[in-house]
């Protein structure tokens, strides 16, 4: 297993256009580490240029202590796990999954047997002399994994594996990564942009936009503590709700509402007394029953909770509550909520307002 | 160390194909083809005919054709472990060695007359050649089906050994 450092990253391609901007990271070994993102915000950029795929235009990368910018792909020790699978068809599971080690000329027993232990992991063992088309989607994921298993690598780099995968399915494959990063203990590098993913399978998570670091941190940093109204926006679904608000001493006043600052936000907000900030409120810190009056638009019911959106008042500013249970709600009722906790962001930089140290 | 090594090399064939069997019958159908093209390499006279130029020239073409595609057949089933096959490239590999005493031998025995010189249709230096293909053909495909057959019952009685440690929990 390795550990990874990505030292001021930066891509740069032919035309001009910069994908990706001073990148900084150091993952630990055994370290499972998820770039999220939107599309086109250089998470897949950042993963191909560690796997060699991508020319680096600017910074290093260092793994266990090398510099190993310049070195070929083949040689960085590093197997990757594609969203389209990338299976020979014409091959079965278990030359696909034998195939890396073959073109390196092992000894054919020792393929073997390492090929019957990745399938063993992976609960491939009946599938070996399948071919690809006779198995699932789920399946041929892991078979492309258990290729990259068998070479037992430095570091392993998946690339929105699950991506292809329907929603049910993409829940179990998720769960069988987790348990082969616990079982393995391999450093593991992921990119995806589904937060979902993010959140359940990372050790940390490197939040991207725009070929920026958002911020990186501990799932629930990054829920709890997001550092700007993009992480904000992006972790949680559905998504947080944002208000703009104005400080006025103990209070945080808008056309809608008027709500009292607890002590520790009060001091938080001490100097922007008088000025606009962003409030941000997730759905589940919605609760019924408060002083802020919303117009019901919709409500969805998922069985042990129940989305409701709706509007602040009578005006057109949206906000999206997740209360528990079932409830039935009409188009136009009206609905008392508070809210539980908060985050307040700068408008002008819309980095996170923290209490100061 | 050994034991182990030999048990995972018969435990290799569940899943990998029988290629050394396979490439042996390919082989042997290589050998028909040159065999093939070289029979028919002696002179012909067309004021005369020729030795081969009547019905058993026909029967050899088809009977080659019918070699190629029956080895072919063989050779994917040998691949895949299945015993029958073996037998089958047994019977048409010993025909391939008894070709040698049909066409080619006579065809050394035959007069072949240009003007007054009267030759032997086939001369030894091809006859040579001729059987060095079809018995290197025939022996391909007994080769290849001994293969066979002793994987195939390695692969049997491993599949067997398995299945009852299975049941024996």
């Amino acid at each position: 297993m390795a550990e990874l450092s990505l030292q001021h990253l930066e891509k740069i391609y032919d035309n001009k256009v910069q994908a990706v901007y001073d990148f900084n990271l150091d993952i630990k070994d055994g370290e499972l580490i998820v770039l999220v993102g939107p599309s086109g915000c250089g998470k897949s950029t950042t993963l191909r240029m560690v796997a060699g795929l991508e020319d680096i235009s600017g910074g290093h990368l260092i793994m266990d202590g090398g510099d190993i910018t310049q070195t070929p792909p083949k040689d960085r020790d590093m197997a990757m796990v594609f969203q389209n699978y990338a299976l020979y068809g014409h091959m079965t599971v278990y030359e696909n999954m034998a195939f890396s080690l073959t073109l390196r000329k092992e000894n054919p027993n020792v393929i073997h047997k390492k090929v019957l232990a990745a399938a063993e992991i992976l609960g491939l063992t009946e599938q070996l002399n399948k071919k690809p088309a006779q198995l699932s989607g789920g399946q041929r994921q892991r078979v492309a994994m258990g290729r990259s298993i068998v070479r037992s690598p430095k570091l392993f780099l998946f690339d929105e594996p699950l991506s292809n995968l329907d929603a049910k399915l993409r829940g179990s494959t998720r769960r069988e990564i987790l348990l082969l990063h616990k079982r393995l203990g391999a450093t593991m590098m992921y990119v995806t942009h589904d937060q979902t993913e993010a959140l359940t399978l990372a050790d940390r998570i490197v939040c991207m936009s725009m070929g920026h670091v958002q911020q990186i941190g501990t799932p629930l940093e990054l829920y709890d503590n997001p550092a700007n109204l993009f992480v904000a926006g992006f972790i949680g679904l559905p998504p947080m709700n944002f208000f703009d608000v104005k400080i006025d001493g103990g209070n945080a006043v808008c056309e809608q509402f008027k709500m009292e600052l607890l002590p520790a936000e009060k001091d938080m907000l001490a100097s922007y007394n008088g000025k606009e900030v962003t409030l941000g409120v997730r759905p589940e810190d919605v609760r019924p029953g408060g002083s802020i009056k919303v117009r019901i638009t919709s409500n969805e019911n998922l069985g042990m909770n129940t989305l409701v959106h709706g509007r602040l008042g009578d005006s057109t500013v949206k906000i999206t509550g997740k209360f528990k249970g079932w409830c039935d709600y009409k188009d136009g009722d009206y609905v008392d909520v508070g809210f539980t906790k908060c985050h307040f962001f700068d408008k002008e930089t819309t980095n996170a307002i923290r209490p100061e140290a | 160390m050994e034991a182990d090594e030999k048990f995972t090399r018969i435990d290799r064939m569940r899943y990998t194909k029988n290629t050394l069997s396979a490439g042996l019958a390919y082989l042997a159908i290589l050998f028909d083809v040159v065999y093939f093209i070289n029979i028919y390499a002696s002179d012909i006279n067309y004021e005369v005919g020729t030795y081969y130029y009547q019905m058993r020239m026909g029967i050899s073409i088809v009977y080659n054709l019918l070699f190629m595609l029956a080895a072919f057949l063989c050779s994917e089933g040998v691949k895949s472990y299945k015993r029958n096959y073996s037998f089958f490239l047994i019977f048409i590999g010993i025909i391939q060695v008894v070709r040698i005493f049909l066409l080619p031998l006579k065809a050394t025995q035959a007069d072949y007359a240009v003007g007054d010189v009267v030759t032997k249709v086939m001369g030894k230096g091809q006859f040579t050649l001729v059987s060095a293909y079809l018995l290197a053909s025939g022996a391909c495909c007994v080769i290849s089906a001994v293969v066979g057959l002793i994987r195939c019952g390695e692969l049997s009685s491993h599949e067997k050994a398995l299945l009852k440690e299975q049941s024996n929990g």
